[in-house]
């Protein structure tokens, strides 16, 4: 895996399978996202960080297509994600913040819904989303209804439903949110082989920083709508230096600006 | 197209997963049985009535259509109003409640797609609703000699006036995310457009001094559902009444695409 790594990093670029510029999101008087820019390459695995409320999920609900921008654009795997939406929504797997699921139906019904939503074509559709559950571990509880299923179950049902249609890009909402440590460490587990297997991209916001440095080949760290920091995860730990000391460094630095932008 | 299909065949079998279904197709179905049996005394009082007083020519004016037939589906029309809102409050708002609405609008398809897949489900349980109501008179096919065109026409009045309602259900289930606040603004309009629109014509009409036979009176009394059934029921098919129903339809579909769409962008 290592060696994959390093071949994707290292070699000659690949193209840019998400691509944003300017991106600007307002909500009435509060601006959530200002003036983002960041690109990721194909078969990168990138961790989308920041705290609470730095404007993550509305990042990733504009790269979706979910909220339209204020101002800025963003391209999926070539598609703008406004202009040209149903290419761009065909290319992306999207699992949100809570996972879309109808309790009452189950995992094998909801992933071939979702396959027909995403134009999966009807001769592979058995395949694929049979493949989907497979790989989510979910073969076993195929026919039981969702809502019995624990949460953990529930998360990998939502990623299940991601990837059915073998999507260039994946953008996954805090993965592992209320989850119990084993079924974080699943989860993670699943998303690597993910990574690993396909030649998918992979964007991945959270606010825990061990998950990053456990999946992620990047770090793109944000801070009320802008970007602080856009780095290499191996270049960022260089000496010794562990993630949550320069998260804690950037964020508290970023703070105080903020006080003294804020008292002068 | 596809899509429509898609989502509608998902949409009706979570209903028919969910309790509301059964309730309102069981209620739908004792209600009707109980007004068709009380149509059919009545009529047979009637005829029996007659009978005993010699009334030979209202006797031969009598008949199955018109003194059984066309009531039982007139007071059938008014029963779809009170229980359809329990069918279509969580055509939208549940996917909003779920938060499957961020799959849908997220995946390649349309915000038409949503909109007609969710009122093709909801046309799709009328339909069942229908049938249902239209085993009673098609009975009396087997012991009197009922017209069928006649009989038809009230059927076919009766789907559509469902349809309009399916439509205007899917509007008010998209304003909201509440199912409870969906099911009263369903039952709120539906009353509106169904009962409450002549009374409103008349009451405000004889306020303001204006003629009761205004251009604005018309256009109001045009909009109620009642002014578009009776004819049918009497075997008239009408294409300003078919027109009615079409453009009821079109109104409340387009108003729900426009809710979803907007609703973005706040």
């Amino acid at each position: 895996m290592s060696q994959d790594e390093k071949g994707r990093s290292g070699g000659s670029p690949a193209p840019l399978a998400i691509e944003v510029d300017g991106l600007r999101k307002r909500y009435g008087d509060h601006e959530a996202v200002r003036g983002l820019s960041f690109g990721v390459r194909a078969g990168e695995v990138v961790g989308f960080l920041g705290p609470n409320g730095a404007g993550k999920t509305t990042v990733m609900r504009i790269l979706t297509g979910f909220l339209p921008a204020t101002d800025g654009s963003a391209r999926i795997a070539g598609h703008d994600v406004f202009s040209d939406a149903t290419a761009a929504r065909r290319a992306i797997g999207y699992l949100p913040e809570t996972p879309p699921l109808y309790p009452e139906m189950t995992p094998a019904s909801y992933v071939d819904f979702v396959a027909r939503l995403k134009d999966v074509p009807r001769a592979k559709r058995r395949e694929a989303v049979d493949r989907a559950l497979e790989r989510c571990g979910l073969l076993g509880v195929r026919r039981r209804e969702i809502r019995q299923l624990s949460k953990g179950y529930r998360q990998r049902v939502g990623l299940a439903q991601a990837i059915v249609h073998d999507p260039q890009v994946l953008v996954l909402d805090e993965p592992t949110v209320g989850l119990d440590p084993i079924q974080i460490r699943e989860i993670r587990a699943l998303i690597r082989d993910l990574a690993a297997s396909g030649n998918q991209t992979v964007i991945l916001s959270t606010h825990i920083l061990p998950e990053v440095e456990a999946i992620c080949q990047r770090v793109i760290l944000i801070g009320r709508g802008q970007k602080i920091l856009d780095q290499p995860l191996a270049e960022l730990t260089a000496g010794g230096v562990s993630l949550e000391e320069v998260f804690t460094r950037v964020m508290t630095r970023d703070a105080s600006d903020a006080l003294e932008k804020g008292a002068a | 197209m596809r899509h429509v299909l898609t989502i509608a065949s998902r949409e009706l079998r979570s209903l028919f997963v969910s309790p509301v279904a059964y309730v309102v197709l069981t209620l739908w179905s004792v209600i009707a049985g109980t007004f068709f049996l009380a149509s059919l005394y009545g009529f047979h009082e009637q005829q029996f009535r007659l009978q005993q007083m010699q009334m030979l020519d209202r006797l031969e004016t009598l008949n199955l259509n018109d003194q059984l037939i066309e009531p039982f589906i007139g007071s059938m029309w008014v029963i779809v109003l009170f229980l359809l809102p329990a069918v279509t409050m969580g055509l939208v708002a549940s996917e909003k409640a779920n938060g499957t609405d961020e799959l849908l609008l997220t995946s390649p398809i349309s915000i038409w797609d949503i909109v007609l897949g969710k009122f093709l489900a909801g046309v799709e349980f009328v339909t069942i609703m229908t049938a249902i109501a239209g085993f009673f008179p098609a009975l009396l096919f087997f012991y009197g000699d009922p017209e069928l065109g006649k009989t038809l026409s009230g059927m076919l009045c009766l789907w559509l006036v469902s349809v309009t309602y399916v439509a205007v259900g899917v509007f008010a289930s998209s304003v909201t995310r509440n199912q409870l606040v969906a099911f009263i603004f369903t039952f709120v309009l539906l009353l509106i457009l169904g009962m409450m629109l002549p009374f409103i014509v008349d009451i405000s009409m004889s306020g303001s001094g204006i003629p009761s036979e205004s251009p604005v009176a018309e256009v109001i009394r045009w909009m109620a559902t009642g002014s578009h059934v009776d004819r049918m029921l009497q075997g008239l098919i009408d294409t300003s009444d078919l027109a009615y129903y079409g453009v009821a339809s079109a109104i409340f579909l387009l108003l729900s695409k426009t809710v979803i769409e907007s609703a973005r962008w706040r």
